[in-house]
């Protein structure tokens, strides 16, 4: 192994033991309310504030945010704009009622507002899903690392990260959960923040520029071998070497593409050398001013598509359960509000980092753009800014070690929502063990992770999102806000909204949508699904008006009434141990 | 719990949920958090509809590499970070001001 990719290997494994370590010092496993309970009066509010950035700061924020810059420019900073407004719409409506209501998982929530076991059955099941669906993408973000820093096959990643993700939940408390997050943010925010200063300032005493009407140059001498087959826009001449199948025809030896598309098969290797210009896949602006304005083309399907993801970020947010969960290490509503705007700095400012090295991997990693798989961009910028030299790879080293900790953490939170709601509500009374509804919450995702192929962050994660905004999103808003919703309108709206996205991503994970209104629905059904789980929730709800339940003011004065009335309360897990 | 404090605690839920106290809280809320919803919408929608139609206007170039459209974008960061702290500064100086209110009613009734 070579020294680039044997000190990114360290620096990983360092991120994994001192994880694992952190964790274990806790005694107790988090299994019921009462350890959330014990983190609240424990944790302070910045240590609980960068455990909740921590935690939401996923491998598709680490990765997929910059190599959706990378690949579509000024027109990507929606995505993580839709990222952090998730957050607003979660505070605005759902965190301190949720916080007073003493329900920290949806399905909590819908038994104590709808006393309903059917209503509770079916979010459990949705629990299960999207954070199942969830865990998927940030396994195989850790095989993507790996195989990117190391070489290494991609399934070593996954089942490493899976490894590491049990034995941190296993071995720990939610007090240690906290702790490990905590430092997995700061990890996570070191990992950018370093190199982005870096190479800012090697961008600036350079005379690069992105305000040119061409396109991004190579940085160094680059092979690329064409995974799948690849469709590429080229505005200026480029000549390079290649081997395998272009525009067609069989190839060993120079190449010369004029301005036009052109094609490179399965299998095909291309050598191009420093200062060549970069052949774009099609569908991405191929030079640099295109890449820097704001254009999101004409096209009624385009504004549609965006919408949706929109609406899948800001509504989704709220619907995840390790994010849900969170709240409840706060001590009050009024803690809950203010955790939520330390967290809203924290993440906001490190999206405006990662879109910045996002942009810089333009100048340093545009050889990804050629196939067009650009989720490994902020992996590859310290190496393309500073090649052969230790500042390069120690850069590549710390940029590993964020990934790391942003796939351990995010999935070690989704694990332990996941493993809590196996444990009380799937296996109640079939498993005595915490720990094995943990195994089963880890293992089922990381079956599917080596299982299905990898699709880009950028497809997968809005899925996630628009589920849960199609499914949890209307129950929380309409549960706290709205009197008249009633248990057959919930199941209804829930199941609708969870059916409809649901199709939809299981059609996106194993086949290819057509290329048309349909297909920008079913890659993105929030735009669709959303609005009509809200509808069914409503109209089934009116239908019903005999079902709502009795206490409905007293339990809508317990969301809306601050706690010194003493009227909430804190729900101490009967069924625990 | 006894069946009296029982009754008794539906006569607190009652008498909240019919005080001006509890409707004026609820109503404050609600007049805060809808309007601030629709409009934080309405800016973030509004930014790719304007990047979709107005391109040659998001292209005007600020300084350097930014531009018109890059600006927008970033005030979107910066803008969902006021809304968030107007939102808790009102909530800590006329929300839970509000409730304490309840909190003495309910207290000087009982």
């Amino acid at each position: 192994m070579e020294t680039p990719a044997l000190i990114a290997l360290i620096a990983i494994a360092l991120v994994g033991v001192v994880s694992a370590v952190i964790g274990s010092l806790g005694v107790r496993v988090a299994r019921s309310t009462s350890d959330f309970l014990v983190a609240s009066r424990t944790v302070g509010p910045v240590a609980n504030a960068s455990a909740i950035s921590g935690e939401y700061l996923s491998a598709a924020s680490f990765l997929g945010i910059a190599g959706i810059i990378l690949k579509e420019g000024a027109d990507a900073l929606w995505y993580p704009v839709a990222f952090v407004a998730g957050y607003l719409a979660l505070l605005l409506f759902v965190a301190a009622p949720l916080r007073r209501s003493g329900a920290y998982t949806v399905p909590d929530f819908a038994e104590a507002r709808l006393h309903s076991p059917a209503l509770r059955r079916v979010s459990t099941a949705f629990v299960l899903v999207i954070g199942w669906l969830y865990l998927l993408p940030q396994l195989q973000g850790a095989g993507l690392a790996l195989t990117t820093m190391t070489g290494l096959p991609a399934w070593s990643g996954v089942a490493a990260a899976g490894a590491v993700v049990l034995l941190t939940v296993v071995g720990g408390g939610m007090r240690s959960i906290t702790f490990v997050q905590a430092f997995q943010y700061w990890v996570k925010l070191m990992a950018i923040a370093v190199p982005a200063v870096i190479v800012l300032g090697l961008f600036s005493f350079s005379s690069s520029s992105f305000d040119r009407p061409n396109a991004p140059q190579f940085v160094n001498d680059t092979t690329i071998s064409v995974r799948t087959d690849a469709v590429v826009q080229v505005v200026e001449p480029v000549q390079f070497r290649a081997y395998g199948i272009i525009d067609g025809r069989g190839v060993d030896g120079f190449v010369r593409w004029e301005a036009g598309e052109h094609t490179a098969l399965k299998g095909t290797s291309m050598q191009f050398s420093r200062g060549a210009p970069v052949p774009v896949v099609v569908g991405a602006p191929p030079t640099d001013r295109e890449w820097l304005e704001p254009m999101t083309g004409e096209s009624s399907t385009q504004l549609l598509e965006i919408y949706s993801i929109l609406l899948a970020g800001f509504l989704g947010t709220m619907g995840l359960p390790h994010v849900l969960v969170r709240f409840y290490t706060n001590a009050d509503g009024r803690a809950a509000r203010w955790s939520t705007v330390i967290v809203l700095a924290m993440i906001g400012f490190f999206y405006i980092l990662i879109t910045l090295v996002g942009a810089l991997s333009r100048l340093y990693a545009p050889q990804l753009l050629v196939t067009g798989n650009t989720d490994a961009a902020v992996l590859l910028v310290p190496t393309g800014a500073f090649p052969n030299g230790w500042l390069g790879w120690t850069l590549g080293g710390l940029i590993s070690a964020g990934a790391a900790a942003a796939f351990l953490s995010t999935s070690s939170g989704l694990v332990v929502s996941l493993a809590g709601v196996l444990f009380t509500d799937i296996l109640r009374g079939k498993l005595k063990d915490f720990r094995l509804a943990a195994v089963i919450a880890t293992a089922v995702p990381l079956g599917m992770a080596l299982g299905v192929s990898r699709l880009d962050f950028a497809l997968t994660v809005p899925l996630v999102f628009a589920v849960a905004a199609a499914t949890f999103c209307p129950l929380l808003v309409l549960g706290i806000w709205w009197r008249g919703l009633t248990a057959p309108g919930a199941v209804a709206g829930v199941l609708v909204g969870g059916i409809l996205s649901g199709i939809s991503t299981g059609i996106t994970m194993f086949a290819r949508p057509p290329d048309n209104l349909l297909g920008v629905l079913l890659e993105r059904p929030a735009a669709v699904a959303v609005p009509l789980a809200f509808l069914t929730m409503i109209i089934v709800s009116k239908l019903t008006k005999a079902q709502i339940p009795d206490g409905v003011d007293g339990a809508l004065l317990r969301l809306h009434a601050p706690e010194r009335l003493g009227l909430s309360h804190d729900r101490l897990d009967p069924r625990r141990p | 719990m006894s069946t009296t404090s029982e009754r008794s605690t539906r006569t607190i839920y009652e008498q909240v949920q019919e005080s001006p106290e509890f409707t004026q809280l609820r109503s404050r809320l609600r007049r805060f958090v809808f309007p601030m919803s629709a409009a934080f919408l309405i800016w973030y929608l509004a930014y790719v509809l304007m990047a979709s139609y107005l391109p040659g206007f998001m292209a005007t170039k600020v300084f350097g590499n930014i531009n018109v459209g890059l600006l927008i974008g970033l005030m979107q960061f910066v803008t969902t970070f006021a809304i968030t702290t107007i939102y808790v500064r009102y909530a800590d100086k006329h929300l839970d001001p509000a409730a304490e209110r309840i909190r003495k009613h309910i207290e000087g009734g009982a």
